[in-house]
């Protein structure tokens, strides 16, 4: 059955997917940098009334924690990507390539790039996976 | 074809440019026109002291100058941007006015954003994660290379981890650029050559990066072809202010078209070499240069095609390869004419540093854009010691 993104049992299915992948393992196995945060702000037209944010604590090819956070939680985490609804949802059916959208000003990054850089590749991963989760969009 | 009907993009075409022989005298009236009134102007020491230019500056300004900070080095680092937000706090500067090469200009873009955010450079890495317009800042670059006046970064080096880091942001952009060939024709030889070896990599490097979108290819390859037949007669002729001229708009459209469509792994070999060794940011672009187009031959043939058309080689007849591989030949010849002949053996570069260095480039935020994923090391290796 399709999960509503966002919402607490989204996030643990993207734990869930993370840690069940062989390939985020490998590719991210050298993260030691500390948690990454997700902010949506809030759109109405959409159907999201509040900012959301969540945060997945990532660390050597695992994700220990994932959880529904506030957003002032998720701008004091080493990471923080912040993007409309539209733009994640474009992203997770790759339709927005995320370096791209941070190029363009769709996504907005606060952290260190050249880590980010480092580890493109474990960050493609992670946006593939959100492709296995049974999302339900709320604007659909 | 190197663009779908996928394509997308966002162009941003800032800031206000004035350009002319001794328009930097209308510096007053266009910083009154903004309603600035308290501007701290950024340089450096050399410039300030051994030149008239920031006496041009300070006589325009009037009554609107409120200091003058000359701590900008080469390779600026976070803590000289710190130290100068410092100091134009101090002075109650309601903008700044940089005067100089890239470096001033970065240096100033990271004052800017410390005035109005506080804290210190550092607490803003990031890419787009400034929610508003920036301190004023005024632009006044004294060589042909960077275009930084154009860009939307500031790249800091960071001496802690040995590297440079960038901050990107639309609200980055200086509100206005000023292009004066007068202010150029002190410039030394290798410091003409080298800046102009920058802007011609920024110009060849949006050609294949995946960022690319036609606007940034068609100022790329303007820029090219300008400074393939200008550069030169800056370096015969220093005081020759159409050739000058010529070049500050190269450099400017070239970083026009990289504040959008990127540079990529020759970029990030750059920088490295910079943070590391200290090799100029334009010379190590420009000895780097043929052989990164030769790496990106086998998927950018026909981009670099387009590159020998504009630096004026008769390409009929040619395939798409033979004309690029053209290409590459005669910058590595043009690179040589202009006097560009160093070997990173020359700052103390040896076989033994170039992993390190490739391990370093593969973290610089520019090689993501290459053409063709760079996943191994032992790529930058090769290309290095082709250099060395």
């Amino acid at each position: 059955m399709p999960i509503d993104f966002p919402g607490e049992e989204w996030t643990a299915a993207y734990q869930n997917a993370i840690n069940t992948s062989a390939e985020y393992k490998e590719a991210g196995k050298d993260w030691t940098h500390g948690a990454i945060a997700f902010v949506v702000p809030k759109d109405p037209v959409v159907g999201l009334e509040e900012d959301t944010a969540f945060i997945l604590e990532l660390h050597q090819g695992e994700c220990r924690k994932a959880w529904i956070s506030t957003v002032d939680e998720a701008k004091q985490q080493p990471f923080c990507l912040t993007g409309s609804y539209s733009q994640w949802k474009a992203v997770m059916r790759k339709e927005l390539d995320p370096i791209k959208g941070m190029m363009q000003g769709k996504l907005k990054l606060k952290g260190n790039l050249p880590i980010i850089v480092r580890f493109v590749k474990a960050a493609q991963v992670l946006v593939e996976l959100t492709g296995s989760i049974d999302t339900k969009f709320l604007d659909e | 074809m190197r663009y779908d009907a996928d394509l997308n993009f966002v162009y941003a075409h800032t800031p206000k440019v004035a350009f002319g022989v001794n328009v930097v005298a209308d510096l007053g009236t266009y910083a009154g026109e903004m309603g600035l009134s308290k501007a701290v102007v950024i340089t450096d020491s050399f410039l300030a002291e051994k030149t008239d230019l920031l006496d041009r500056v300070k006589q325009t300004l009037g009554p609107l100058l409120a200091g003058v900070f000359t701590g900008v080095i080469p390779d600026p680092t976070a803590a000289s941007m710190d130290a100068g937000a410092v100091y134009a706090g101090e002075q109650g500067a309601d903008s700044l006015i940089s005067l100089g090469g890239g470096s001033a200009i970065d240096t100033a873009k990271g004052i800017a954003v410390v005035l109005k955010e506080g804290g210190k450079i550092l607490d803003h890495e990031g890419y787009h994660a400034l929610e508003g317009p920036q301190t004023p800042h005024i632009a006044i670059p004294t060589t042909a290379g960077t275009g930084s006046e154009m860009t939307m970064v500031t790249v800091i080096k960071d001496p802690e981890r040995k590297q440079k880091t960038f901050i990107g942001s639309f609200h980055l952009h200086p509100n206005l650029a000023i292009l004066d060939p007068t202010l150029l024709t002190g410039l030394p030889p290798k410091l003409t050559a080298a800046t102009g070896m920058d802007a011609m990599s920024h110009a060849v490097e949006c050609q294949i990066s995946s960022l690319g979108q036609p606007v940034s290819d068609a100022y790329g390859i303007e820029a090219i072809r300008i400074i393939t037949n200008y550069l030169p007669r800056c370096l015969e002729k220093p005081d020759d202010l159409l050739a000058r001229g010529r070049m500050q708009i190269a450099a400017n459209m070239a970083g026009t078209a990289f504040s959008n469509a990127m540079c990529s792994l020759n970029h990030a070999m750059a920088h490295t070499l910079g943070a590391r060794h200290g090799v100029h940011h334009g010379t190590a672009n420009a000895i780097l240069l043929p052989h990164t187009m030769r790496y990106f031959m086998d998927v950018s043939a026909v981009e670099f095609a387009r590159v020998a058309v504009a630096m004026g080689i008769d390409t009929s007849g040619m395939s798409a390869e033979e004309a690029g591989n053209k290409a590459a030949d005669q910058m590595e010849q043009f690179v040589e004419a202009i006097g560009l002949t160093d070997r990173l053996g020359d700052y103390g570069v040896t076989e033994d540093a170039l992993a390190g260095l490739a391990d370093v480039a593969m973290t610089d935020g520019t090689i993501i854009y290459s053409p063709k994923p760079v996943f191994e090391p032992q790529d930058i290796v090769e290309i290095l010691r082709k250099v060395l």
